[in-house]
């Protein structure tokens, strides 16, 4: 019962962790059509931004991986996907694709092919005993920075005047342009948004993982773009609510498989995700099924 | 006759074709028959030029060729059904495999592969029944999962098709009782088939594509591709449609697959993953996603630069000076250039147009509206 509970705590996590990736990709998708594959790099810019700067300071270190994670994604923006605001979906997917393999190579070249390391917020890795559980801090702290940013976002998207516009663009970006929202500012708005989460998850993974190499940030944003199109990337909820789903799965099948096919996990995520597109293909959370011109 | 005049013009010659969608008019014999030769005489021509150059530059070739059966695959399915896919290469890898597991030396096999099913384990084939077998097995697995994966559109197909390659290449990763034990990789295999063998190969792998292009089932397609509302509304089904061609396009990935293997002589499933992906696709959109030309020219353009960037990066002298870049830039450049494209030119070099002369193709057109049951034809 104890380890059950346990487990269920770093599913929480775990969810709580791809839910904001997800968010953050959801964002994007909202108001661009756009499923961001370079989102992962993203992290990774934020994730050796940690590695290389946490000898100055945590507070430092963090504000600079921020910093870097929100100007990386407003850069995208600005230098590649302004240029392709009419291009189709599919343009779009293969030109993010592009780009998170060519920027995968500017990492290697500016920082080669090894992986390197730093002992990251060490102290959050300790074990500590809450009603009895043995839990690992740095899973409820987890759980307690995606709520928190879950919730600003949610403040922001509902109690200001940019946020209501770009929930106004994400919803339909022709009307809202019509009624008088600058498509520049709120496309660069949710992309920086989406560098802001971005660089939250690198915190959480590079506190976990201590080490960053050049791919870093690629198994969690397909796991969490999946989670988001599971969910219904048309709709914030969905994209939370998809990724949330992945890691909570990702998470209890690393637990429970037997250890004989324990390397097989993400596969039997993969197949889980085929079977919930097939049954309901606009996601989980989608109303009805949206016909979608391809 | 000034109306029939625009009206040919706009039908035949300003819409993007796929394969020999152009319709058989007046003439018509020679600019389809130019689709096909083309290609065929291109990818001839390059290849023999190639061949007579350095080792290294034949071994690129080698690899260009099992490339050009892959991205031609590719481009069977997508260019003609409008659906993207992440997931071709898992036909590849399976092709791969099938090359290597049956064509490695049985003692090397035992050695490196320790745990294989024991009729695995002593199985073994000539290269060219493992090429056919490495077809077949592509194509089944690609008939296995097409009636899932098929009836779903747009982004959900892309996502479900990169989940497939995920699943595969974990299988085959981590599945010691089909493969070698967890992150080594299947060496030995042979090198087996001549860069001529290769060529052929090719060159009938294109053949296969424009023949598809013709037939009744891929037409229905491209019209589902170019309306799926009303496709369905004129009697088409267009999941049958769309699993045949991610069927027959799983067969010629198989194929590109087994060469690649044996021009590898190693096998591993990290090299047959995302990167081998981005750059079948970067070839496609090179080229040009809606033609098979466009497959064809993007591979040949895509491995000349290729070759050249990978002169550059060893040195490479011109005149007095030695021109130098840095180690690993050449897929960062590589890529820029896709991204460059898309930026510039999103429907390729190609802009989706099949092979023609332009002086012949206003021969055609004037001659097709010249005669106005031309259009009927």
């Amino acid at each position: 019962m104890t380890s059950f509970l346990q487990s269920v705590v770093d599913a929480i996590a775990s969810g709580a962790l791809y839910a904001l990736a997800a968010l953050g990709l959801g964002l994007v998708f909202g108001v661009m059509r756009l499923a961001n594959f370079a989102h992962g790099e993203i992290i990774t810019g934020s994730a050796y931004t940690l590695v290389l700067t946490w000898h100055l300071g945590a507070v430092v270190s963090l504000m600079m991986a921020v910093v870097v994670g929100v100007v990386l994604a407003v850069l995208f923006e600005l230098l590649v996907f302004r240029r392709m605001r009419r291009a189709n979906s599919a343009t779009l997917l293969v030109a993010s694709f592009g780009l998170s393999f060519a920027l995968q190579r500017v990492y290697e070249l500016a920082f080669g092919n090894s992986v390197r390391t730093a002992p990251v917020a060490t102290g959050l890795t300790r074990t500590v005993h809450v009603f009895g559980l043995r839990l690992q801090l740095l899973s409820l702290v987890t759980i307690v920075l995606g709520a928190v940013l879950m919730m600003g976002v949610q403040q922001f998207l509902t109690r200001t005047s940019i946020g209501l516009q770009v929930q106004a663009a994400s919803s339909d970006f022709t009307t809202a342009r019509l009624l008088g929202v600058r498509a520049n500012r709120v496309i660069g708005m949710t992309f920086a948004l989406s560098g802001l989460l971005a660089s939250a998850v690198a915190f959480v993974l590079v506190t976990q993982t201590g080490a960053v190499n050049s791919t870093f940030g690629v198994n969690i944003t397909v796991l969490a773009l999946i989670g988001a199109v599971i969910g219904g990337i048309n709709s914030l909820s969905g994209s939370l609510v998809g990724g949330f789903v992945v890691g909570v799965a990702a998470s209890q099948l690393s637990t429970w498989l037997p250890n004989v096919i324990s390397n097989f996990r993400d596969a039997f995520v993969f197949l889980l995700v085929i079977l919930i597109l097939l049954v309901k293909p606009s996601g989980l959370l989608a109303p009805r099924n949206i016909v979608e011109r391809t | 006759m000034t109306v029939t005049r625009a009206a040919t013009g706009t039908d035949y010659d300003e819409l993007p074709n796929s394969n020999g969608a152009r319709p058989a008019s007046a003439g018509g014999w020679l600019t389809s028959g130019l689709t096909l030769a083309g290609p065929l005489v291109i990818v001839y021509v390059v290849t023999v030029l190639f061949s007579m150059g350095s080792g290294s530059m034949q071994i690129q070739t080698a690899y260009a060729l099992a490339d050009l059966v892959i991205v031609v695959g590719l481009q069977l399915f997508v260019g003609n059904s409008g659906v993207l896919s992440f997931g071709h290469i898992s036909f590849a890898a399976v092709g791969a495999w099938t090359m290597g597991l049956l064509t490695i030396d049985p003692t090397v096999k035992r050695a490196v592969l320790p745990q294989l099913f024991p009729w695995l384990s002593s199985a073994s084939a000539s290269p060219a029944v493992a090429l056919i077998l490495g077809a077949v097995f592509g194509g089944v697995l690609a008939f296995i999962v097409a009636p899932f994966l098929m009836r779903l559109n747009g982004l959900q197909a892309g996502i479900a098709t990169f989940a497939l390659l995920g699943v595969v290449v974990q299988v085959l990763s981590y599945w010691t009782k089909i493969g070698p034990p967890s992150g080594q990789s299947m060496v030995g295999v042979p090198h087996a088939f001549s860069l001529q063998v290769q060529l052929f190969l090719a060159l009938a792998v294109i053949v296969v594509s424009w023949l598809y292009g013709r037939t009744r089932t891929a037409r229905l397609l491209r019209a589902a591709r170019e309306n799926p509302v009303a496709a369905p509304g004129s009697g088409i089904n267009i999941t049958v449609h769309r699993v045949l061609a991610f069927g027959i396009s799983g067969v010629l990935c198989g194929i590109g697959g087994a060469m690649w293997a044996q021009t590898n002589t190693v096998v591993q499933a990290s090299q047959l993953s995302t990167g081998f992906t981005f750059t079948v696709i970067a070839m496609l959109v090179l080229g040009g996603t809606m033609s098979l030309w466009g497959a064809v020219l993007g591979t040949l353009v895509y491995s000349v630069v290729d070759a050249l960037l990978q002169q550059l990066q060893s040195g490479l002298s011109l005149g007095s000076m030695v021109v130098t870049i840095p180690d690993g830039s050449r897929p960062l450049i590589l890529g820029a250039l896709l991204i460059l494209m898309l930026l510039f030119r999103p429907d390729g070099i190609t802009r989706g147009r099949e092979f023609g002369i332009p002086f012949l193709r206003r021969r055609t057109r004037a001659r097709s509206s010249a005669t106005p049951t031309g259009r009927a034809a």
